[in-house]
């Protein structure tokens, strides 16, 4: 009983502690444009209007009072931002998945010479800096006709993934029961073990490994804008970024804050199943 | 570890006679298997690193006609006598100690509450993991707009309460807290999943015969529920210091390095050599620096923890 009470409060405190920065920006889109005005904005909005997740696509809103509010001059560049983060960031999922998995299996797994040469070199690759890559970077891209296409921002963000998700799947590989050395007795072949019983079995881990590599590459927002800023191939991140600068209505940069939170959030939601249910009794008994 | 990998290959035979494919050696198998992967890194990654070392050794002009020159070392030199290089430095290893100190913990607690049964969990799970969605350029934003006395969550509570105290937290002693806070805020779900799947690989029979030898939740806690995650945290503080170094776009939303110079960090200061002072050689000696920084912190973390942890 105590002790239920006490988990109680600890899911409490740490959804207030998740929930109140983004509240304070749905809340931010929320408010009219009198409210913005006021000094200090309302806690909690009186009349909460839904005009600037309007605006942001492109269409005008009309308030209950007759006030029109006119739809926002980037509109266009959120709706192609959006689609082209979708793009992106599945495409990177994959990739990252594909690459990353039986790399992080083998350096957990097996005893093999250049193990520490290797793992140094995605170490350094984890430590560089985009401050310092990203005029190199530029460079290159102008060279090779990258710059300004999905596929060169493709390649940049498998390079912050790649590295970064190997390394946490490493660690998550070297704690799973050692199942595959007996199925290894029974005769399978390395292979055959890796894809039919050390996937399935590090499901949970892999599913955190696909919405971390998503979200990398969702996220992504100092090589995007240096890279493709300015391009149809605009991300999301870059696009949003024009409200700071051209049109600075809080409204509309909450609102469009609050709306890049959505497709990860519900690609969480779908991939936290598989952390949850899972339910390893004891696999090697 | 060498005595495992020999007694699958000594079984194996004698149980499948009829198998004639020649098995690949361990060294072989996990060559072709990270090969392709490290071959594409070392493409994408080494024009780059090399381009910034040439740029490091050599002096760029823009004004009156685009020139370079060759100088040597002198940019390096040059960093270390730049005070503001130093004040960077000391930020920097403020704002990381404190934000993976604050991430580390925050993403154990949310691990080991999340490992319990709660009502409407799948739920609780995607709330509490929502901070790691909102990218650090949003987050950025949002703590900006929380923490400033103009639109902050202190200033509207303080007015709620009938006071007219402006509260602001963007100080020049306060704001690398304010920002280790958001950092930790964001980067705490990352952590936290990660040692939750990590909690789901313990089998459940371990805490049976916890149960059994009466052992205390402590007890339980410290030789069942810690050890499989050590070296998970070890990873995850090596990842955080990294991540804490190299965080640049949160810091250039939220304080654009300010007030003053307060909160500068080495990526902040690159950042403004490189692209608003347009010193490009200087900037990248400077990064390197940083680089160098994020190595020796990860391996000063190696030596001092990982190694042990890597041999359990």
């Amino acid at each position: 009983m105590n002790r239920n009470r006490f988990l109680f409060v600890a899911v409490v405190l740490a959804l207030l502690w998740s929930l109140v920065p983004i509240y304070w920006f749905c809340r931010m889109a929320l408010l009219t444009p009198l409210e913005i005005q006021q000094y200090p904005w309302p806690l909690f909005p009186r009349a909460p209007n839904v005009a600037s997740f309007w605006n942001i696509f492109g269409y005008d809103y009309i308030l209950s009072d007759g006030t029109r509010v006119p739809a926002s001059g980037q509109a266009n560049q959120i709706i192609r931002g959006l689609f082209d983060s979708i793009v992106v960031s599945c495409i990177v999922t994959l990739l990252t998945l594909l690459a990353v998995l039986p790399l992080a299996y083998v350096f957990a797994r097996l005893e093999f010479r250049f193990k520490s040469v290797l793992l140094f070199a995605i170490l350094l690759s984890v430590a560089l800096p985009p401050v310092s890559t990203l005029i190199p970077f530029y460079a290159m891209y102008i060279r090779i006709g990258l710059s300004g296409t999905l596929t060169g921002l493709v390649i940049v963000d498998l390079t912050i993934t790649v590295p970064f998700v190997a390394w946490m799947l490493i660690g998550y590989f070297r704690n799973l029961p050692p199942i595959e050395r007996l199925a290894r007795v029974d005769g399978y072949g390395r292979l055959a073990a890796f894809v039919q019983l050390v996937i399935p079995l590090a499901k949970s881990g892999i599913a955190v490994a696909a919405v971390i590599a998503f979200l990398f590459a969702w996220n992504e927002y100092t090589y995007a804008l240096v890279l493709v800023n300015g391009s149809t191939a605009n991300t999301l991140p870059t696009a949003i970024s024009g409200f700071l600068f051209q049109d600075p209505q809080p409204a509309n940069l909450a609102a469009s804050v609050v709306v890049t939170i959505i497709p990860p959030a519900l690609v969480a939601y779908f991939l936290q199943r598989h952390v949850g249910e899972m339910n390893l009794v004891d696999p090697v008994r | 570890m060498a005595s495992d990998q020999a007694l699958p290959k000594a079984a194996a035979r004698p149980a499948l006679p009829v198998r004639t494919r020649r098995e690949l050696t361990d060294t072989q198998f996990a060559l072709a298997i990270g090969m392709p992967v490290f071959l594409f890194l070392v493409l994408v990654v080494a024009y780059p690193l090399g381009y910034a070392i040439w740029m490091s050794v050599h002096k760029i002009i823009f004004f009156g006609g685009y020139r370079t020159s060759f100088v040597g070392l002198a940019n390096f030199a040059r960093v270390l006598a730049d005070a503001n290089f130093w004040w960077s430095t000391w930020v920097t290893l403020r704002l990381t100690v404190e934000a993976v100190i604050l991430t580390m913990l925050l993403g154990l607690g949310l691990a080991l509450m999340l490992n319990r049964p709660i009502v409407a969990g799948g739920l609780v799970r995607t709330l509490v993991f929502l901070p790691w969605c909102v990218s650090l350029y949003g987050a950025g934003l949002m703590f900006a707009y929380l923490a400033r006395g103009q639109t902050g969550l202190g200033t509207s509570i303080a007015y709620a309460f009938g006071s007219s105290l402006s509260v602001d937290l963007m100080t020049r002693d306060m704001v690398i807290e304010v920002l280790a806070v958001g950092a930790a805020w964001t980067m705490a779900p990352l952590v936290a999943f990660f040692l939750l799947a990590n909690l789901k690989t313990i089998p459940r029979r371990l805490y049976d015969l916890a149960a059994l030898d009466r052992l205390s939740r402590f007890e339980t806690f410290w030789n069942v529920t810690l050890p499989p995650l050590r070296y998970t945290l070890f990873v995850f503080t090596s990842i955080i210091t990294v991540l804490s170094m190299k965080l640049f776009d949160f810091i250039f939303v939220m304080t654009g390095g300010g007030p003053g110079t307060s909160s500068a960090t080495l990526t902040y200061q690159v950042y403004k050599v490189s692209f608003k002072n347009l010193d490009l050689g200087y900037g990248a000696a400077m990064s390197f620096y940083l680089l160098l920084l994020i190595l020796a912190s990860t391996f000063v973390l190696y030596l001092v923890w990982g190694r042990r942890e890597a041999r359990y």
